[in-house]
Order: C-alpha cells, then structure tokens, then sequence
C-alpha cells in the first residue's frame, strides 16, 4: 500500500456531486456578474456621457485635492510619568495563567495581545488551546458591561454594596439561605475568600456546578476508592490507550496536558527512538481524538456501557451480563484490545467520558485489573479542574422553589442557558428575593437579577489557581479594569467585611500557604507558578460488586436505546458556550467538520440516505421531554448508524453581538439520571422545511486526487523508516527555469509532523491574534473568502477489510463509511524558492527574500489574485473588504476598542490586496534586531512563529536551515520528511512527516 | 565684461576679508564669557543660579565675596578645602546645612575665570532688562548675542555687496543698450535708406516674429519644449506629494533644540531613551524634563519669574515651583509629529541608532542647530533605499554578523557588504 491510498476533503469531492464539479475548477463560488455590467442595458443606460464627465469631474476633482494636501497633524502624546518598564514599541511579557494553565502574557504599551504557554509550567507547558489563545479578545469585547447595574440602571460600585449587604443582613437576620453558584473554583485565595464570606453569613454555602460535568467520575472514585476526586492521568507512561467516548486530547479535562503526554510517544523524536504507542478509541460521533486514533471503532451512546462490559468480561474472563454483543465490529475489537491490554498491564490505560458514575466505576475496576493506578493514574494527586456537583445543584433549585434562599449570586454560571432544565430555573430564580451575578455583560442568566456586579477580565484581575493538588499558578494582571469592574472575588471580601485590596490578600495568601522558605513573591510573580505536590500516586483495590454495576449499566443503556440516539459534545472551539461571543472561536472551523459559525446535527452518510435526509437539509431534533430544535445536517462520515451529535455551546441569545443566535442551544437535551448530568439522549428526528447552508471551509480547494497525504504504519515504518513518504528510490532528473538564488544567511524553513498534529486548530488563532488575521463572518465563509493564513485540512480515507480503498468508484459501493481514518495537515504558505506566484505578479509584490521568504508588498499588491490562480497550494487570501471598518462586517473589529487587541507591528491590510502567511515576519525581524543588537549569534529557539508557540503538541517546528544543529535541520533530516506537490519542483520551505498510524498488525 | 568681474572679484575680497576681521576680534571678545556660560549652563546651573537661590545660594557677586584663588580651590574640590579648614570654607558649608557641592577637578583654572567672567557679566542688569516684556524678547536672543550681531553685520554687509552689483550691472547694462542701439541704427541706415530708425525697428522686430510663427517646425519644438517642462514639472510635483520635507509645524511648547542638544550638548538619547532599544524613539515623558527643570527655570530672564515655556510643563505635570509639590491635575502635552512614516513601512530605531551607529543628524539632520525642528529628510522610499545601497554593515565586533559575512564572502569576495547585500532593500524587510 504505497501511496495510491485515495484522500478526500469532503464527501463532496468523494462522490463527485454535481455542484461540486461545477465549482471546483472556479476560482469564485458564485458567477461575477460581469455579462450584467458588459450587455447592452450596463452600456446604453440614459446618460453615459454625462455620468462619464461627472465622474471624470470628480476624479480630476479629487486628485488635484489630494495633491494639495497639507501635512496631515498627528499628534504625539508622550507619557506624564512614563513607567520604568515600559518603553514604547518594546513588548513586555507577564506570567500570569487562564483556566489554571501557566502563560505568558505579551503585552504593548500597557495593552495584552497575545499569549502563550509558560514553556516552563510543569503542566501544560507546550502551547494552549484555542480558547485560551483567543482568550485576549473577550478582553476587548464591546459587549461587555461598562459598570454595575441594577435592572436597566447603572449604578455605583457603593450603591451595590449597600444593596447586597443590607439584603444579607435581612437573610441572615431571618435565618434565610445565601448561596454562591458558581463553576468550578480552583482558586485557594478565592475560595479563602468566599470562606471568610460564609463565616460572616453562617447560612451562605458555596455549590458548584459546571455546565459540562464529570462528577459522575467523582462519584464514582468516591464509590470505588473513598476519594471523590478526579484522578491525574499519565498518558505519557502509557503504551496502549483506549478511551470510550473521552476526547482527551481536546475538550476531556486537560486537553492540553493531555495532548503534551499523548505526544511524548507519538511524535517524531518518540518515533526515532522506535517508540510509539497504540490508541483505540470507540465513539459514536467522530471527535478530534477519534480522527487521532489508530483503531477508531463506532458504537452508538447506549453500547458505550455494555463494551465495557465485554471489555472487562475478556480480559477477566468473567461473564457480567448485558455485555455488548450486536456490533460485531466492536466485539471484534474488544478481543484484540483485550490481548493487548493484558499483555501491557501496568503500561495501559483505558478513559471513558461518560458522566455516569456506575461506567466510571467500571472503568475504575479495569483500570485496577490493569494495574494503571500508580502508573498512568494517580489518584493520589487529584486534578481540581472540574469539581462541579450536579446533585449539588438540583438541591439548590429545590430549596429555591420551596422558598428558603434570600440571596443568590452567580459566579461564572450561567444556568438559564447552559442547564438542561432552563424553565426550571427561571422558576427558581423568581423565587429568590435578590440574586447578584458577576456575569462580565447581561447575560441569559444575569437578566434575571437583580444586580450585576462585572467581574474583571484575568487580563485585569489578580488571582490564583490550583488546577492541580499542589500545583499552583497566578493570575497576575496586564493591563488595568477597561471598565467599572471588580472582581467577584474582591466583592466577597467587601461584603465579608475585609476591606483588604484582593491583590494584598492573594500576596499574603501565598506568603503564608504556597511559597516555601527562601521564595518571594515577587520570584513567583516572575515565574508564574508554584509546584509542591508529588506526581505517581499509588496502586489501588477495587471491591465493589462488577455485576451489580453490570445491571445498573444494563437498565441505564436500554433507557436511551431507543430511536435515534443523542450524543451531545463539546467542539474544541467554542466550548461549553462562555466566550460565545469569541468571533476568533466562532470562525474556528470545527477541526473535524469545518464547519464554522454553527452547530449543526452530524449524521453518518448511508444512514442519512435511508432517513432520506441529505447535505443542506433542516432536521427537527426532538427529545422524549418535549424539547425540539431545527438544525441543519452534516454529513458525517465516521459517525455511527442510528446516532446523531450536536454540539453544545452554541445557541446563546445574549452573548454579544458575535455570538448571539449563531446554532441552537442543545443544553436542553441533557438529561439528569441519578444526580449526574447525561450528555446523551434518545431522539426523534424528522425533516424539516428549507434547506440551509452550513459555512464550511472543507471543500473550498481541491486536490484532484494528487498525492499530498502520505501515510504509513507503525510496522512498516520499524522495517524502513522511509516507507510511504515516497523517499525511495531515484528521484526524478529536475530542471530549473530560474537561476539558482544564493540563501547565505538565514534560511527560514519548517518542519510540520502529520504523526503530531491533533487538528486543534491552536495555531489558526494564534496566527489571527498575531498577524491581525480578519474574522469575515458565516456569509463570507460560505463564499469562500475566510481570510485564516493558516488552515487544517482534513482528509479522509477509507478501508474495507482492512484494504485501503484505492480508487473512487470502490468508495462508492462501500456499504459502512463509518469506518473511516483521518489525516489533519497543516497547510500555509510554503515559501517555495521556485514561486509560482511570484513569476506572475505584474507588479513584483510578491518577490523572494534572500532567507527564503516569499515575501508580500500589500501596498504594492493590486490585486489581481494572479498569484492565488497560480498557487499550487492556494494559501493565499484576497481581502474583499475592510473587514475591520465595514459595518457589513460587524462581528467585533469594528470599533476603536476593540482594535486595540492588533498586533502593533503588523499591518491591517485594506480592501483590494493579497495576503498569506510572512512565517510571522516580524517575529523574525525582532528576533534578529535583538541579536543584533546583543552582539551574538541568533540560537535556535530565539524566534518562534506564533503557530507553533501556540502548538500543544509541537507538531510544527519552525528555524534556520542554515544552522546544522538547529530542531528544524534535524527534523528535516527525518526518512519521513516529504514535500506536498514536490513533483512540481516549486521546491517548498515546509517539510512533512509522514502520519504513522500504530494499527494491528492483522 | 572682464572688468566687470574682475571689479567684482575685487569688491568681493576685500568684503570678506573685512568680514572675517571683525568676525575674529567678536570672537575674541567674547571668548571668556561665551566659555564661561556654556560651563555655568553645563556643571553648575543644575543647583546655581545667578540672581536666585537653587539648591546653592544664587552666584550674584560671589567674585565680591571671595577673591578668585579661593574661588578656585572652593570649586575645584569644596570638601578638600573645608577639610583643610579654611575658616571662610567651613563658614559657607555650615550656613548652607552642610550641603556639599561635588568637586570639579576637571575645570581648569582659567575655565573657571571664565565662569566667573559669566556670572559678573550676567549679574550685571542688562540694558534691555529693564524694559520688561519686550527686554524678554530681546534677552533671549541675547542667549546667543553674538551669533545674531554677526548674522546681523553680515546681513548688512550682504545688502551692500547686492547694492554695488546692482549699480555696477545698472551701468552695463546702460553701456550696452547704447552700443546695440548704435550698431543697429548703423545697419538700419545702410540697408534701408527709407525707413526711419526708431519705429523701424519694433515693426522689424514684429515682422521677425510673424516670419517665426510660420515656421512649422520652430513652432512644434517651442511646443514640445514647453509640454515637456510642464510634464517634467508636473513629474515632480506629483513625486512630491505626500513628500514633507522641512515640515515644521507649530508645537505646543517652544522647545528648543538648538539650545538643549546644541548649546546645552545634552545627549539626544538623554530625552529620546527609545532610540536605542525600541522602534519608537519616542517623545520623552515629562518626568524626563523634570529632571533638570525641577531646577532650572530660566527665571533669570523673565525678571525672577518662571518661563511661560516651561511653566507650560509645570502646569502640564502639576507642578508648583514654589511649594515644590506636585498636584493631581495633570495632562499630558500633545505634540504634533514631525517625521510620519506611513503604516504600511516599518521602521525601526534602534537597529539604526544601536546596532548601525548611524548619528541621528543622518536622518534628522542638523538638529542642535534648530530652535524649531523641521523635517529634514524627504522621508521617501527612495531615500531609504539609496542609503541602504551604500552604507556598509555596521559588523565589527558583532558576532552576529559574523557568520552571515563569512558565508557572504564565500559567494562574492570582496564586495563592499551594504545593507543592501544583506537583503536589507527587500520588501519584507520593511513592510509588513
């Protein structure tokens, strides 16, 4: 199987569709309505001549006005006192930390606009998410509140302050209750702080609830070992890995951590050293961490229980009941992860993402069978992330409804929206006298109260977090409140009677709990996080009944075994909803689908057929509680027969100007089953009227069955290195129309590995915060014209009895395309020496630098996109709008406040020019400057383009190719490097690995 | 016509000779004194004045109190000459709270008869100080006298010279007007006998001119002649557009930079601290101009009274001079830029300033030397360029070049390396 194995981006291409055809040899997706403009009505309209000379008047008009132009005034408005560290033009970097994860936060002139991992963090030290990366942008929203208000009135932070002890005092005095909903707080100075607020108000009692929760894991590691924890996993002392439904590498837990140990025996330099482990995953929709998989298996929601079952039946040999056996594929599967499993005990580790606590007390028991407790789980330090309490909260509601809470306040929660029973807590809430939320805008939630009390952006706050037992970071804050507000956490204290500044309190917080002997708080400021816990853990017992868990698992998968089944997820974008007006996430394409600006209901393709339901059809999704919704159909392949998954997250209706209306909400479709959330459910679906066209960026450029994807297997590749990049044999005799440019100095190349990258989608954010990259908004998207430098393609192959399927007719006459593998591969401007596009440039805009670069003129470029017909990659993008000053394109740029978050040292380029990725040129510009100005040479690891500081998994290794002993040469040097469309002797400056995939050998 | 410039040449040399002379004997005349105030102003004005108490007391007839050898070791090394206890020493050191004045040991003794010389000759009352708002005027063109009376004198000289070579030309002119008139009628009355001299000559002229109109091809290359300035007049307009040279707009302060970095010789990177290390060179907070004006307030000029100049950064910080405070108001002075560079072109300082060497007079031009600052270079691509094409890489003793000029010379030895050869004229490198 070399490389004839056939690729497709879409289905689309795969089955050739009609309008595929008609448009892909187009440059534009809908006709240019020249022939309007050109027929005889565009020329012989009434007064040509007259409008001829008027516009010619006027043209000559404002020439000659133009041209007597004075020197425009600009002012220069120096500093009063001007800060020690700030120089203007020089960036400043702070530690500070998002979501627990360590960062280093950059800043200019007093204002963050980009951050990156803290490479040094012990945890989650390479590359963030692309919700923490786009996370600067939620500091410049425009919808956020200006400063506290009580229903439609601004009022003052003295007045809240009035208003909210005096209705304390009165709850306390009548022996009401206070409660804080809020999501998981991991912070020990905030959760001191809301401690000293409930010994002030002895009634107060924190509950906290996520909207995407795991206590029924906690649960059940409190069922099954006595510790309600969630357990830290190692994936990076595991060989073998089979995850049940758990995206791990994106949205379960910490994705981020996740991917770094997943990699440590994935990537390139495991690979080398003839490392590489086996991942098995079974799920019903395809998810980031499927398309990573090596064996990726279907099962429907209901089967997820009963696999486990039989998993756990084949490697005990014992005979639980209700174990799976009508998916013969997974049965078939199980036997062979058994085997496997029990020959690697202690080396393996399997994760399920269910919500339920008797699956994840099974899993605990396997996990103790395979002896992962003290090798690739530690119980012993427990992850902090998630502590949400679903039973907790369902408490709440029911004292609310029966009368006895005074007070509510609402910390990062918003349950209006993101609980499935959104009616039942508005009846709650009414029956709250007074309900504060800390909600940054007006909310679905904070409509409902009576006072907003903003809380600050963790750009402008102080604070700290231990997302881990022992693992400390802090929050350290870059710029001062842009508006009136005032940290949750502050408030607390204000309202405990501790007039302590919050920043005082996590200082002394930190003096007298976290740093040890000898450390100052200014060296932990400076380092951004504080680690004095232990990693390991120890091995653990399970004694609980399997076969009681058997039969709960039996009952609970017969209830949802119905119809068509619901499996609700999370995108790696958007999330669980609470920067829904994010517009860098919202124009994220979903990493699997491509799909950007909304949720839509994935169905698999021969299923869909059978329901009649096709590509641009409107489905109504409609559960047994009643609750419908209509959305538009993906066609998936990789999803399971019989399910369909929506993503949650989207839907909201008051987030902003973004992010409101963009999907359907989906929370509601979660069901509550023994005081745990299910993210599944079992579904009626039935067509709807109209069609509707998702925003894909997918099938947006084709590849004419070229081979670009080159794939091998672990197997193949431990016989010979080379096998399937193409890298045997003689190469063919190259001849050079253009002479041959000396590269003395620098050479800027890059390396990407195919093995390593998740698909994420990390870097396209980061190169839109770095490089000024516009968001052009769903219509745009759909015509083809997002503006993303940098874009993960996504290629799907298929198998059939473990044959590659090689031509396209045999992929018509599968009858399964669920079993379909998954290549991402990262695709931006290559840098060719020998440049297409910059031959046909008629006004040298687009020339070669002597370090390799193919560099952009933007204000030399007009536009005639010659250069994008001729790109054999097409990564070029044509801007057909100002889209930062274009009230068509109101999605977040166009506004004073919110362009502070562009990069200052880049270009916003205008309507009418070309664009495509500079390999962050002015990365390497200020890399050279510093060592210029350093007097030494420049060391590899100096400069770092922003897409691969931002990936988690170091997929893409970025350098001087002139330097021998640089990552980037030596990655380079690789068996497994190729070139994509070498054959066109274009001669490339990015380099890729070949994907390896760890499959059985059969 | 060879009379003429030999009369010329003459007049002309004797000018300048007179003009150097005197030239010469005003610089001798006010050596001492110009000496002596570009010290004061350089090492002492930071705590004295001259009719007014800063941190030390105010110098006003100080050549009184002390006689000058004392003065001399006073200043020299004050701490030295109380050690050796001197009674009028330990006097002077105990009234004023034992403030210690550094030493100077590099001031030699007749650079401090110099500043002596200053402060005897600026604590005498000017003549013009009397007369208030308009002596300001004419004090602070007294802060570089002598430069204006010379200016002044040779301006003078000038308009003579220009007086003469109008009268000298006047005369030629005449002369020849009679001896063309002369030939001319000479020739009229030998051709034509008929025609009478004076109005015969305006018809000829006229018919002369008819007889060229008519001819097709003088008339297509006065044409073509005339298109062809106006195209090349219109080229350069149009290149200009958007060119400023010497665009000196109105600032809010009247700051000058003639007397700061010129007469003052403070480094330029004292107040533009950005030069060196950022992009921006950047306008110096008022901080950095509290620095010195914390003290120096120039009252000596204004009859004891703070400049309205530099009260403007007093008002701006809210600063008090004389409860020596500062307040709460304060807001920031809106400079108007002088040199724009367009978004679109990246420039860089300190890669210029730091690791090229390049003077800032390169660029800025002569700017100790403006007391309002223009911009002195067109600022255009071209000009970037040009300079780019010829400046050898600054690479001595800069390990970072080190290789990059290695593997360059294995290419093309001996080629001058320029900014240029390193790739510094490639589009990127300046816009992005």
């Amino acid at each position: 199987m070399d490389s004839n194995k056939k690729y497709w981006k879409g289905l689309e291409e795969l089955h050739q569709t009609p309008a595929f055809v008609e448009k892909k040899g187009s440059e534009f997706i809908e006709e240019i309505p020249i022939e309007n403009v050109l027929n005889e009505a565009g020329l012989s309209t009434k007064t040509p001549r007259r409008d001829f000379l008027k516009a010619l008047g006027f043209g000559v008009g404002a020439v000659t006005l133009a041209a007597c132009q004075r020197t425009p005034i600009h002012k220069s408005v120096p500093y009063i006192i001007k800060p020690e560290e700030v120089t203007p033009g020089v960036a400043n970097y702070y530690a500070s930390s998002y979501k627990g994860q360590s960062l280093v936060i950059k800043t200019r002139e007093g204002r963050p606009i980009f951050v990156e991992a803290n490479t040094k963090a012990i945890f989650a030290g390479n590359g963030v998410s692309p919700s923490t990366q786009a996370s600067v942008l939620d500091l410049y929203d425009m919808s956020k509140l200006k400063g506290p208000r009580s229903g439609d009135e601004g009022i003052s932070w003295d007045e809240v302050d009035k208003q909210v002890i005096s209705a304390l005092n009165s709850a306390s005095a009548a022996g009401k209750q206070i409660r804080i909903v809020s999501s998981t707080i991991n912070s020990p100075s905030a959760l001191a702080a809301i401690n000293e607020f409930t010994v002030k108000y002895p009634t107060a009692k924190l509950i906290v609830v996520d909207a995407v929760s795991h206590s029924g894991m906690i649960k059940a590691n409190e069922l099954s070992f006595g510790k309600a924890v969630i357990p830290q996993y190692r994936f990076d002392n595991a060989d073998i890995i089979v995850s049940v439904g758990a995206d791990f590498l994106s949205t379960w837990l910490d994705g981020i951590e996740n991917t770094k140990q997943y990699m440590a025996n994935r990537s390139h330099t495991s690979l080398k050293n003839g490392k590489m482990s086996r991942h098995i995953q079974f799920e019903s929709g395809l998810s980031l961490t499927g398309t990573n998989a090596d064996v990726r298996v279907t099962v429907k929601p209901s089967e997820e229980g009963p696999l486990l079952i039989a998993l756990y039946n084949e490697l005990t040999g014992s005979s639980l009941p209700n174990a799976l056996n009508d998916n013969q594929k997974a049965v078939t599967a199980i036997k062979l992860v058994a085997k496997e499993l029990n020959q690697l005990k202690g080396k393996a580790i399997l994760v399920a993402g269910s919500n339920d606590a008797n699956v994840q007390s099974l899993v605990n028991a396997i996990n103790v069978h395979l002896g992962s407790y003290g090798s690739t789980i530690d119980l012993d330090n427990a992850s902090n992330q998630y502590k949400g309490d679903d039973q907790a909260f369902a408490e709440f509601l029911r004292e609310a409804n029966s009368g006895l809470i005074d007070v509510a306040f609402f910390t990062e929660s918003n349950p209006i929206y993101e609980y499935y029973d959104s009616k039942g807590v508005e009846n709650a809430l009414s029956k709250i006298k007074f309900k504060v939320s800390f909600a940054d805008r007006e909310n679905e939630t904070a409509s409902f109260v009576n006072i907003i009390a903003p809380n600050s952006n963790y750009l402008e706050s102080w604070g700290d977090s231990e997302p881990y037992v022992g693992y400390y970071t802090l929050v350290q804050p870059t710029i001062n409140p842009v508006f009136d507000s005032r940290q949750f956490e502050q408030s607390f204290l204000i309202w405990a009677g501790n007039t302590t500044s919050y920043h005082d309190y996590v200082k002394a917080y930190w003096e007298q709990n976290v740093l040890p002997q000898g450390k100052s708080w200014n060296n932990a400021l400076q380092e951004g996080f504080q680690f004095n816990g232990s990693r390991g853990g120890s091995a653990q017992s399970f004694t609980s009944s399997v076969s009681d868990l058997a039969n709960l698992i039996g009952t609970q998968s017969k209830a949802i075994a119905k119809d068509i089944e619901l499996q609700l997820y999370l995108s790696g974008g958007i999330g669980d909803g609470k920067q829904g007006n994010n517009a860098y996430l919202l124009e994220l394409p979903d990493p699997v689908s491509k799909v950007t600006w909304d949720n839509y209901a994935a169905i698999e393709p021969k299923y869909a057929e059978s329901l009649g339901i096709g590509v641009n059809d409107l489905i109504e999704v409609k559960a047994e509680n009643g609750y419908s919704i209509v959305l538009p159909v993906l066609i998936q392949p990789g999803q399971a027969a019989g399910t369909i998954s929506i993503a949650l997250g989207f839907g909201r209706t008051k987030a902003g100007k973004a992010g409101n209306d963009v999907g359907k909400n989906a929370y509601p479709f979660v069901r509550l089953v023994n005081g745990s959330l299910q993210f599944n459910n079992s579904v009626t679906i039935s067509k709807a009227a109209g069609t509707y066209e998702l925003a894909q960026t997918q099938t947006h450029q084709t590849i004419e069955g070229r081979n670009i994807i080159r794939e091998t297997t672990f197997a193949n590749y431990k016989n010979d290195p080379t096998h399937g990049s193409g890298n045997t044999g003689e190469k063919h005799k190259t001849y050079d129309l253009w002479n041959k440019y000396e590269q003395p100095g620098h050479s800027w190349v890059m390396a990407i590995d195919l093995n390593a990258c998740t698909g994420c989608g990390a870097c396209i954010v980061a190169c839109s915060v770095e490089n000024n990259v516009p968001v052009v908004g769903r219509d745009e998207v759909r015509r083809r014209r997002e503006m993303h430098w940098i874009r993960i393609d996504r290629y799907y192959s298929f198998e059939k009895d473990n044959e590659a399927v090689t031509r396209e007719g045999e992929v018509n006459n599968l009858s399964d395309l669920s079993q379909v593998t998954v290549v991402h591969q990262p695709m931006l401007c290559q840098h060719c020496d020998h440049a297409p596009c910059e031959t046909v440039c008629p006004v040298l805009a687009t020339v070669h630098s002597s370090e390799g670069l193919n560099h952009m003129a933007y204000n030399r470029c007009f536009g005639t996109r010659y250069c994008a017909n001729n790109c054999p990659y097409k990564v070029r993008r044509f801007n057909w709008f100002n889209y930062w000053n274009d009230s068509r394109f109101d999605n977040y740029l166009n506004n004073e406040f919110t362009q502070l978050v562009l990069n200052p040292d880049v270009t916003s380029r205008s309507r009418g020019v070309m664009e495509k990725c500079s390999m962050c040129i002015q990365r390497i510009q200020g890399g050279k400057l510093k060592a210029k100005a350093e007097k030494r040479p420049i060391k590899d690891g100096d400069i770092q383009v922003a897409c691969a500081a931002a990936c988690p998994s170091n997929a893409i290794i970025f350098g001087d190719r002139n330097d021998p002993e640089s990552a980037v040469s030596q990655a380079l040097k690789n068996e497994r490097v190729y070139y994509v469309l070498e054959e066109l002797n274009v001669q490339p400056g990015v380099g890729y690995m070949t994907k390896v995939r760890n499959t059985f050998e059969a | 016509m060879r009379n003429i410039s030999l009369i010329f040449r003459r007049v002309a040399k004797s000018v300048a000779l007179v003009a150097i002379l005197s030239m010469a004997t005003l610089f001798v005349q006010a050596q001492d004194i110009k000496e002596g105030e570009s010290l004061f102003k350089a090492d002492c004005s930071a705590c004295h004045g001259v009719d007014r108490a800063v941190i030390g007391p105010a110098l006003k007839g100080v050549s009184e109190r002390h006689d000058e050898a004392w003065l001399i070791s006073w200043i020299q090394n004050s701490q030295a000459l109380i050690a050796s206890g001197d009674e009028a020493a330990i006097k002077l050191f105990e009234e004023h709270n034992k403030l210690m004045m550094p030493a100077f040991p590099t001031l030699s003794e007749d650079n401090i008869r110099n500043i002596l010389a200053y402060v005897e000759d600026a604590s005498k009352p000017a003549p013009a100080a009397a007369a208030g708002a308009e002596g300001a005027a004419g004090q602070s063109a007294g802060a570089s006298g002598d430069v204006s009376n010379f200016m002044f004198g040779g301006l003078v000289v000038v308009l003579i010279i220009a007086f003469l070579v109008i009268l000298v030309l006047n005369r030629v002119i005449r002369t020849l007007d009679r001896i063309i008139l002369k030939s001319r009628i000479d020739i009229a009355e030998g051709e034509e006998g008929e025609d009478e001299g004076g109005e015969s000559s305006g018809k000829v002229f006229v018919d002369k001119l008819k007889k060229l109109s008519r001819n097709k091809k003088l008339v297509f290359f006065v044409v073509l002649g005339i298109v062809a300035l106006l195209s090349t007049a219109g080229w350069n307009v149009m290149w200009n557009v958007g060119v400023h040279e010497g665009y000196q707009p109105v600032q809010p302060i009247k700051f000058s930079h003639q007397l700061h970095a010129g007469v003052n010789q403070i480094d330029c990177q004292y107040c533009h601290s950005g030069a060196a290390t950022s992009k921006n060179a950047s306008i110096p907070s008022l901080n950095v101009c509290m620095n010195c004006h914390n003290h120096v307030t120039a009252s000596e000029k204004y009859n004891g009274e703070v400049s309205p100049e530099i009260q403007k950064i007093y008002n701006a910080i809210d600063w008090d001079p004389d409860t020596r405070t500062y307040g709460t108001d304060t807001k920031p002075i809106e400079w108007i830029r002088i040199h724009n560079l367009p978004d679109l072109a990246y420039f860089n300082h300190s890669q210029h300033v730091t690791v090229a060497g390049i003077e800032c007079q390169r660029c800025h031009g002569p700017v100790e030397t403006m007391a309002e600052v223009y911009q002195y270079s067109p600022l255009t691509m071209k000009w970037c360029i040009e300079c780019h094409k010829e400046t050898e890489v600054n690479s001595k003793d800069n390990a970072y070049y080190d290789q990059l000029i290695a593997a360059h010379d294995q290419l093309k030895s001996g080629e001058k390396i320029t900014a240029a050869v390193l790739g510094g004229i490639e589009c990127g490198k300046c816009h992005y």
